[in-house]
């Protein structure tokens, strides 16, 4: 009875670890062959002697990136827009977040479900009107018509995850706070804030990801070259030239980088803050 | 109480209480102080645009002219097209399909994930990856694995003598909307991955440890534990991904923008060429209309469900 049942557990961890095996083939072939492309020469890109790896690793493909696209200024756009929609994020939302867990007023609860539904509201269903809104504002083609965008998303998402985070910290510590003369913004900045530090961080890295991921909403509102983002520019090296995916696999590495590393060193708390909303208790 | 100017007598020195201090001790306005960016922003640009994409629907609104109400001529326009009813049907299977992989996959994964195993972390790490790649990246990668004649797939096939020559497996009316959900599930799943190992790892162990004594093996420990404890992350994972795969944009677009002839088209691409590339706003916003309605269900329930759990 003992070994029967110390066999099925070997056979079913058995099976698990062939399913794991093909389970990371899978992840990892596309990314594997974005990185190889991008390191190697056009002979062993196309053709006749397309190659599995590398045989004469090269830069190359790095180079033409910075020296003969848009790519440098892609990116300097991109950084621009998701480092402004982060920051405006952070401060609406831990405002935002604040009041809903811990003020009592009228409506406290409509406004928690309108946040939520905020939220699951699809982009592909907001984009005509947000182009018609963002031209009549005039900031069509404007770093500030992306953010304005953006915040449409971010702000909910984050806002939700920080009032997951807020409800967990004693309420005794801003009581005390406040009895020593505190005022309620002082609360937020000098007790809950710095107790969040972690939340933070999580809520900055998706308002960032976010916005240097999206796509759509660039592709609408932004149609001069010179405001594209990653996302809506690095498409185009498609039509502009025809050896191309040696530069165009080079981009991505560089554009899935930033994503990665953050993810590499704290997903711990990236994996806890996604699945808070969702799964929490 | 403490908004009363009333109360400025109660103190000893009879000072006037200063405006912005009695703002700063009423729960009311500071609230309200709070939250008003999130409600200009939320206002501006989630409600307001969805109120006016419901009145797009009924206009004839085209890009740079003014747009005026047309009644129910986009949605009848729409039902009576051919095309159409193959967009709905294509967004239908794309979605059912995609959302049942990534669960099937993500299930499985995670499962594995929750044996006990040297270096866990590790494989964990890996199956997570595909989560923190950018969606169009994921697309323009998978648009060169898939390539004719230098891509992944086919160098591999034609090397092991699969097929004789590479593939077009974005133009094959067979296979196009199957590749398409291959991406969205290789970008989709560890989202699943990530709720279900959470999901396992809080069923308490005494309830397996219980089952074991009473002769449960791995399969009845699996239907008669681990289902029904995972009953309401399932409910709500699957709810979210059909929410936003339905909706995505980014994988048909890049991959084929709907070609080859429509057949790998879906509704919410459908609309973006219709109002952005042809300028048809009023017909795009109808499109989008369509799929709203049962967007709804799942936002309410939804909504309900992660106001339960988390929120208060």
């Amino acid at each position: 009875m003992a070994l029967t049942k110390a066999g099925s557990q070997r056979l079913s961890r058995a099976i698990g670890s062939v399913i794991l095996v093909v389970l990371i083939v899978w992840t990892l072939a596309p990314i594997y062959w974005m990185i190889n492309t991008s390191l190697k020469v056009p002979g062993e890109i196309y053709g006749q002697n397309i190659t599995m790896w590398p045989r004469q690793p090269t830069l190359e493909n790095y180079w033409i990136l910075f020296q003969q696209t848009n790519f440098p200024l892609y990116l300097r756009n991109s950084l621009i827009v998701a480092c402004a929609t982060t920051a405006l994020s952070l401060v609406f939302a831990s405002l935002g977040a604040y009041a809903l867990s811990r003020l009592q007023f009228p409506g406290r609860k409509l406004f928690a479900r309108t946040l939520v539904y905020t939220y699951l509201m699809p982009e592909s269903l907001l984009f005509i009107p947000l182009l018609i809104i963002v031209v009549t504002l005039g900031l069509q083609n404007t770093y500030q018509g992306l953010v304005f965008a953006y915040l449409g998303f971010t702000v909910p998402f984050c806002t939700w995850l920080l009032m997951g985070y807020f409800v967990s910290i004693p309420v005794e510590l801003e009581e005390a706070a406040m009895t020593d003369g505190c005022s309620r913004l002082g609360v937020l900045f000098y007790i809950v804030l710095p107790l969040t530090v972690p939340a933070l961080a999580v809520v900055a890295f998706f308002s960032f990801t976010l916005s240097w991921n999206e796509y759509v909403y660039a592709a609408v509102l932004v149609s001069d070259v010179n405001v594209r983002t990653i996302p809506t520019g690095i498409p185009n090296f498609i039509v502009e030239d025809v050896f191309f995916w040696g530069p165009m696999m080079a981009s991505t590495v560089i554009s899935a980088i930033p994503p990665l590393v953050v993810y590499f060193f704290f997903q711990r708390y990236l994996i806890t803050g996604l699945t808070l909303g969702a799964v929490k208790g | 109480m403490t908004d009363n100017p009333g109360t400025a007598a109660a103190f000893p020195y009879d000072r006037k209480i200063p405006i912005w201090e009695r703002v700063a001790n009423s729960k009311r306005a500071l609230a309200f102080m709070f939250l008003l960016p999130t409600t200009l922003v939320l206002t501006c640009v989630v409600v307001y645009p969805f109120m006016f994409a419901l009145l797009l629907s009924f206009q004839d609104k085209t890009a740079g002219v003014p747009g005026r109400y047309v009644g129910l001529a986009n949605y009848i326009e729409l039902l009576g097209n051919p095309e159409f009813l193959q967009i709905v049907y294509n967004t239908v299977f794309y979605t059912v399909v995609a959302v049942s992989l990534k669960f099937l996959i993500g299930l499985t994964a995670a499962l594995v994930l929750n044996q006990k195993r040297r270096f866990n972390n590790i494989y964990r790490t890996i199956l997570f990856v595909p989560w923190a790649v950018p969606t169009v990246i994921a697309s323009l990668t998978w648009l060169w694995v898939y390539d004719e004649f230098n891509g992944l797939l086919n160098v591999l096939f034609v090397k092991l003598g699969l097929v004789e020559y590479g593939v077009a497996w974005l133009a094959e009316p067979e296979l196009a909307m199957w590749a398409i959900i291959a991406v969205v599930v290789w970008n989709g799943t560890p989202f699943y991955t990530m709720h279900f190992l959470a999901g396992l790892q809080a069923i308490p162990k005494e309830h397996y440890e219980a089952a074991e004594i009473d002769g449960a093996n791995t399969l009845h420990k699996f239907w008669f534990i681990t289902v029904p404890s995972m009953g309401s992350v399932f409910a709500i994972t699957i709810m979210l991904s059909t929410v936003f795969t339905s909706t995505s944009i980014v994988v048909v677009n890049i991959l084929t923008n709907g070609a080859p002839a429509n057949l790998t088209q879906i509704l919410p691409n459908f609309s973006f060429n219709l109002a952005i590339a042809t300028g048809r706003m009023g017909l795009g916003s109808a499109v989008n209309m369509v799929l709203f309605p049962f967007l709804v269900v799942f936002i309410v329930i939804l909504s309900g469900r992660m106001l339960r759990k988390g929120g208060d």
